[in-house]
């Protein structure tokens, strides 16, 4: 291996070249963060001189009528959206991995809302599930339900996770099925010829050898969840600029750019990047533990 | 030719007129078309003021603001900008707006015949930090064509709210025979207290807010009974679309052409006809108390920090002027804060034939929408407790309760 590593004079190449790159990173991506912690322990109006108030934004935060909502709503969403976003671009890779005919067509087709205008299919949902002209009440209709306001109180965390998972298979997928088809085919004939089922397949060839897919995924989509924000404005925004079901990053924009209080804002985007950081410290472990393969 | 001719004068000149040049810009929200107008005004005014060139900049609503916010936070602001009155105060109390009135002082005359509601919003106990553009007071609107079809006479200058909910209730139709409701009689914007609520509170005797004493005061008994009447429409007539049925057809249910009638400034008159429209206008109706309407005006401001006050000045002074205020007029979105340009042709002949007198004569019975530093929290938190009235999830009571309680520790925090 040593034939990869640069030697001499090559380090410096590597490193000038990558430099635009680390450069990037160094002043967006760790400047922003740094700035926001910063930003987090001040009382910033964006007009007036910052006061530095210690760690009295973060003291305020659970009383406060906005983050205390959209926090809920951004944890409730999760602990749908993951399984359910998991699951269901894993059967879907399943079963394109099986060959079935016209496969390439499927694949752009369930790929196509990854790449969608999220305003233009938030539209598309509103449609759908909007109470009297809307396509899913309509087929209720026909069943003889009553319209449901799906998204009223009751309803909308779930409109929401269903049109955010939908918008999400695709890449779960593309993920899964590189997975699926970088396992070799003599493990299965093996596991075929000791006599092992279907199901048995699937658990004891498959998972395994998915674990690395599928952590990956994890992490992925528990991000995306805990940042989903365009759905869900596009189908719960309110007269006032508001939406009937806030989250995270919505009340953090808000907070900051709406309402003069940039401190109060930088503290939530300081614990929302801590829950992250948490979920993907707990992934790396689990994957540690039973990941390997 | 002209052209030509101008930019090879321009050429000629240009290293020597550019010493005495003054550049300034003037941002503000709206339609590309309303940037072609004040780049109009603009230019009327470089005619009048060689020395000074105004660029105009103009974005939607939400980039406007995320933009100034930006622009002055980053220390670069536009010399003019645009500012809507409620979130005045939040720019004015924090220091980025130039004081006006040395040049009020020295200019005595500046402001007269400005309708002096129009003016409250920018007082200050230091004075004017900012001059209202134009304003706007909210009237009812009603679809002609479908109180024809209905056989429902045209609201009148005497309506009460009563009646307007009869004919609301008139105006509800199942047009198709599906056993759904497919014309409303009502719309309004729900959750602002500008377009509907506000008016309605303070027609049935009760008041809105009372900001310095960071007091919210919707949990009266006669400002209950008016979110009762709204209820009621909404709830029990159903001659109200809900939030949801809106959804499907965009947020004006009177644009849409889905509901009889509507609740609106002028600003709507441009798309209402350019939707085709056949509509006309009448007062809002009396409650218990009287009749009362609300007052907005927009404005320009100038930032504290321009190089060029003077220029800045001369620029506001001339688009709040006759000839501004006419440009503004023919426009179509407004009503010129000037007596003389709202009672000229240019304002009451306009190219949309309806009672454009109305919206002066509102000033009347009119009162200016409340503004304080912290509005916009204010009016989220209401909105939102309001919402659940409308949607039917909270009694009347309970929602007003809520309202008080977050609009008061929003009004706290702002005063912090």
């Amino acid at each position: 291996m040593n034939g990869l590593r640069p030697l001499g004079r090559e380090k410096l190449w590597v490193l000038v070249l990558l430099a635009p790159t680390l450069l990037g990173l160094l002043l967006g991506t760790f400047g922003a963060i740094f700035s926001t912690l910063g930003l987090s322990v001040f009382d910033w109006d964006l007009l007036t001189k910052p006061e530095f108030v210690g760690l009295q934004n973060y003291a305020e935060l659970p009383e406060s009528r906005l983050f205390g909502k959209a926090l809920w709503n951004t944890v409730t969403f999760s602990a749908l959206y993951v399984p359910l976003v998991m699951a269901a671009s894993f059967c879907v890779a399943l079963l394109l991995n099986r060959g079935v005919r016209g496969e390439k067509l499927f694949r752009v087709l369930y790929f196509l809302p990854v790449v969608s205008s999220p305003t233009a299919v938030g539209l598309l949902w509103i449609w759908i599930y909007s109470e009297d002209n809307g396509v899913l009440n309509a087929m209720l209709g026909m069943l003889g339900v009553e319209p449901v306001k799906w998204l009223g109180a009751k309803m909308v965390l779930w409109s929401v996770v269903i049109a955010n998972t939908w918008g999400a298979i695709g890449e779960g997928m593309i993920i899964f099925l590189a997975g699926l088809q970088a396992i070799p085919r003599e493990h299965y004939e093996v596991a075929r010829l000791d006599g092992a089922t279907t199901w048995q397949r699937l658990f004891y060839v498959t998972l395994p050898a998915m674990a690395p897919s599928l952590f990956f995924q994890a992490v992925l989509a528990t991000i995306h969840a805990f940042q989903a924000f365009d759905y869900i404005y596009i189908l719960t925004r309110t007269g006032n600029g508001n939406s009937s079901f806030p989250t995270l990053v919505f009340s953090i924009y808000r907070e900051g750019f709406r309402f003069f209080r940039m401190g109060d804002a930088a503290a939530q985007a300081v614990v929302l990047t801590l829950i992250i950081l948490g979920f993907t410290w707990v992934y790396f472990r689990m994957q540690r533990r039973w990941g390997t393969t | 030719m002209r052209l030509f001719a101008s930019t090879a004068l321009a050429l000629a000149l240009g290293p020597f007129a550019a010493a005495a040049q003054t550049d300034i810009t003037f941002q503000l929200w709206g339609s590309p078309q309303e940037g072609e107008v004040w780049a109009r005004v603009a230019e009327a005014f470089h005619a009048g003021h060689p020395d000074i060139n105004v660029k105009v900049e103009v974005a939607d609503w939400d980039s406007y603001w995320e933009k100034l916010r930006v622009l002055v936070s980053g220390g670069t602001p536009p010399d003019v900008f645009a500012m809507d009155a409620p979130l005045y105060p939040d720019w004015q109390s924090r220091g980025a707006l130039l004081n006006l009135q040395p040049y009020l002082d020295a200019d005595p005359s500046a402001l007269d015949g400005v309708f002096p509601l129009t003016l409250e919003a920018y007082k200050t106990k230091d004075g004017y930090f900012g001059l209202p553009r134009d304003f706007q007071a909210i009237v009812l609107y009603y679809n002609k064509d479908m109180f024809d079809a209905a056989g429902v006479a045209y609201p009148t200058d005497d309506w009460s709210w009563d009646d307007l909910r009869a004919a609301a209730k008139a105006l509800t139709l199942d047009k198709d025979g599906n056993g759904k409701t497919d014309q409303w009689g009502f719309w309004a914007e729900a959750y602002d207290q500008e377009p509907f609520w506000g008016s309605v509170i303070w027609s049935y005797g009760g008041d809105i807010v009372d900001a310095p004493a960071g007091k919210t005061l919707i949990g009266s008994d006669a400002a209950a009974a008016g979110f009762e009447f709204i209820r009621a429409m909404w709830l029990d007539d159903k001659s109200m679309p809900t939030q949801s049925q809106l959804a499907q057809f965009g947020y004006d249910g009177f644009l849409s052409g889905i509901s009889a009638m509507g609740v609106s400034g002028h600003w709507s008159v441009p798309d209402y006809a350019a939707a085709g429209l056949n509509f006309d206008v009448a007062p809002l109706p009396k409650g218990p108390a009287g009749r009362a309407t609300g007052v907005n005006s927009a404005g320009f401001v100038i930032s504290a920090r321009t190089p060029n006050p003077d220029a800045a000045w001369q620029f506001v002074k001339f688009a709040t002027g006759e000839v501004g205020q006419t440009e503004l007029a023919k426009l179509g979105f407004a009503v010129p804060i000037r007596e003389s340009v709202a009672k000229s042709d240019a304002y009451l002949k306009q190219a949309v034939p309806i009672r454009h007198q109305l919206f002066v004569d509102a000033l009347a019975y009119a009162r200016t929408k409340p503004v304080f530093r912290g509005y916009e929290d204010w009016a989220s938190a209401v909105g939102d407790a309001l919402a659940t009235i409308w949607d039917g999830d909270a009694d009347v009571a309970d929602a007003l309760a809520q309202a008080v309680k977050d609009g008061d520790a929003a009004l706290a925090k702002a005063a912090e």
